[in-house]
């Protein structure tokens, strides 16, 4: 395969030219020290790839933490247009919705400092995590599962766990219109229903950090940061249930994509015009699976709350738990905007990238409408995260999308290889981050040096004015799954 | 002392390396065992298979239209199992396989954090370059496993 030739357009963007069976260009956001990387794997390939699909608007996009992905890249933006464009499972992931929330809280980092072990412990006992982990007190029946797809973070809410104010900030208020059960599997209920609370495996963590720089004093003081201040990361998605819905679909998109005449340059592609009843029905049982991710990450919110409590024998109030926000960086959302002047309903895809939209938009919820959205990007259990804001340029370049983590340097295989012979949960301790995993293979496969480092990633983001660095958090505890 | 004979058969399967998640490539001198060889790996993906007893066996079918499509719905419908009933399969024996349908009975245990070491979840086995093709001594399969 020759390389994917890359032309230059300014610092942080690099075009691929439509040739071929492309219908528009593919835009790259990175920096030239990412390149080589890029280059490494057939990522660029995917961009050209995704570029083909009919009603593509706008380039096929990729955020600085592109990699290979299933079909579409990680890291990759599409938006299609409702008249002759196309949704693919594949340009959403096997884990629907897997996001990120961010809790603050009015503590500061000396006071937990010496109870981080404490708080670990109680996380890790408070929150099913690992393989194929799973809950015995909170098994649903098939009505009660419906509704968690129906509502989705609604529904936890209403359950006692958490409170309406966190539904205010949750992207979407944690519920995607349009979501029926009833498209959903029996299959993906089965693995749904009693995982929902959990954290699942791989690279999902609850992470309890401080606040270790801020970029940007008023956006950060509009968020309720402040220098010091302790939070908590969690991040996981639709577990079993999500991924079940993704394979039904990319079986149901392969006979589709015959049936519609639709040109695949790799299976994994598969996809159905979003007007026919394969399109619609894939749009709404993601919405399902979607609902099911924002409502665990707000029961498992609940328990964080209460193992902080229990930990540190404090009240809610002066505990000051408060969720900043809650994104999703696997998603295909029904969106507008203004493509060459004119508004146009798309369907955005966001594989591994989250959401930025700028202050003022109507879906940015009142709290942040001076700010912009916050944007959540985790990085590795070792280093930091960042929070960002979205900006008026991603709105008009991106689709309102920004990047959505560090993205692997090292196979899960060379991470193993790497921590061979090392403590790593001894070395993490001695950098002062306590971890508790619940296998040994996924804290080594997660070591630091397996990740790109993330501030990179922030950096070209932040360059080329697609969203804007607020603060960076440093972690001190982690459960991992 | 008799030197022992070379041994000739190779191995039924090898992880490769994929950054973001892992690649099987699965040997097999017949389709049969090529199937039965793909759900060994599955496991060993999952937990160490060596800690595994045969306390519990499950009947399988599954279709898909066609034999590479197979392979993805058999492994998908053993993490099915994983996920639903914590049923971890140590042997596979395919009674019955055609490319569209396959029957085959797992034997395996139940997945105990107590007594079996965790190493990686997987979300899914999935269509991404996926092959199934005719080498000299058999079949090979290539699956990549989204973790």
């Amino acid at each position: 395969m020759a390389q994917i030739k890359l032309r230059q357009v300014d610092e942080y963007r690099w075009e691929i030219p439509r040739e071929g069976k492309m219908r528009t260009r593919g835009l790259i956001f990175a920096s030239k020290e990412m390149l080589p990387k890029i280059h490494e794997d057939r990522s660029l390939e995917q961009v050209a790839n995704v570029a083909t699909l009919p009603g593509i608007e706008g380039p096929s996009m990729a955020m600085p933490d592109i990699h290979w992905g299933y079909g579409f890249p990680i890291g990759g933006v599409a938006a299609f247009n409702l008249e002759e464009g196309v949704v693919s499972p594949g340009g959403v992931g096997y884990d629907i919705n897997c996001g990120v929330r961010l809790l603050r809280t009015n503590l500061e980092r000396e006071a937990i400092a010496h109870r981080v072990e404490e708080l670990v412990n109680a996380l890790f006992d408070n929150i099913p995590t690992g393989v194929g982990s799973r809950r015995k007190d909170l098994k649903l029946t098939v009505p009660t599962l419906k509704e968690v797809m129906r509502y989705g973070a609604a529904w936890a809410v209403k359950q006692g766990f958490g409170n309406a104010e966190d539904l205010a900030h949750i992207e979407a208020g944690g519920q995607i219109p349009g979501a029926d059960p009833e498209v959903v599997s029996q299959f993906a209920m089965d693995r749904g229903k009693d995982q929902l609370g959990t954290l699942g495996s791989g690279n999902h963590f609850v992470e309890v950090g401080y606040v270790a720089e801020i970029y940007d004093e008023p956006l950060a003081r509009a968020l309720g940061l402040f220098p010091g201040q302790v939070t908590v990361i969690i991040h996981t998605g639709s577990r079993g249930l999500g991924h079940q819905v993704c394979d039904d679909f990319i079986k149901v998109m392969l006979k589709a994509s015959a049936k519609y005449g639709i040109e695949l340059p790799d299976r994994q592609l598969c996809s159905a015009p979003i007007r026919s009843p394969e399109g619609q029905q894939y749009l709404a049982a993601m919405a399902a699976a979607a609902n099911f991710a924002f409502a665990n990450r707000q029961i498992i919110t609940h328990w964080v709350r209460e193992s902080l409590e229990q930990v540190l024998k404090m009240g809610p109030r002066d505990l000051g738990l408060e969720l900043v926000y809650d994104v999703a960086h696997n998603i295909a959302k029904i969106e507008k905007h203004v493509i060459d002047g004119q508004e146009k309903t798309v369907c955005v895809h966001r594989k591994g990238a989250t959401r930025a939209f700028p202050p003022g938009h109507p879906e940015v919820p009142p709290a942040y409408r001076e700010t912009g959205q916050p944007v959540l990007i985790p990085g590795d259990m070792g280093r930091y995260s960042f929070v960002l804001v979205g900006t008026r340029r991603a709105l008009e370049e991106t689709f309102g999308s920004t990047c959505h983590g560090a993205g692997r340097e090292l196979s899960r295989a060379a991470a193993i290889k790497a921590a061979k012979g090392r403590r790593v949960v001894q070395e993490m301790a001695a950098r002062g981050i306590i971890v508790r995993g619940a296998g040994r293979d996924t804290i080594d496969e997660e070591i630091s040096e397996a990740y790109k480092d993330v501030e990179n990633v922030v950096n070209v983001t932040h360059g080329a004015g697609i969203s804007r660095k607020v603060a960076k958090l440093k972690p001190m505890g982690v459960i991992k799954g | 002392m008799a030197a022992s004979p070379p041994r000739q058969h190779r191995r039924p399967y090898r992880f490769l390396s994929h950054t973001a998640d892992v690649g099987l490539r699965i040997r097999g001198e017949t389709l049969e065992a090529l199937f039965a060889n793909a759900a060994r790996a599955l496991t060993a993906t999952m937990v160490d298979r060596r800690r595994l007893r045969g306390t519990r066996s499950r009947q399988i079918s599954v279709e898909a239209p066609d034999l590479e499509a197979l392979l993805v719905a058999w492994l998908n419908h053993l993490l099915y199992l994983y996920d639903t009933e914590a049923f971890l399969g140590r042997d596979f024996t395919i009674t019955s396989l055609t490319p569209e349908r396959l029957e085959a009975r797992a034997v395996g245990d139940t997945y105990d954090p107590t007594r079996h070491i965790s190493k990686t979840a997987v979300k899914a086995a999935t269509y991404h370059h996926l092959a199934i093709t005719r080498v000299p001594d058999g079949w090979q399969a290539t699956v990549i496993l989204d973790l």
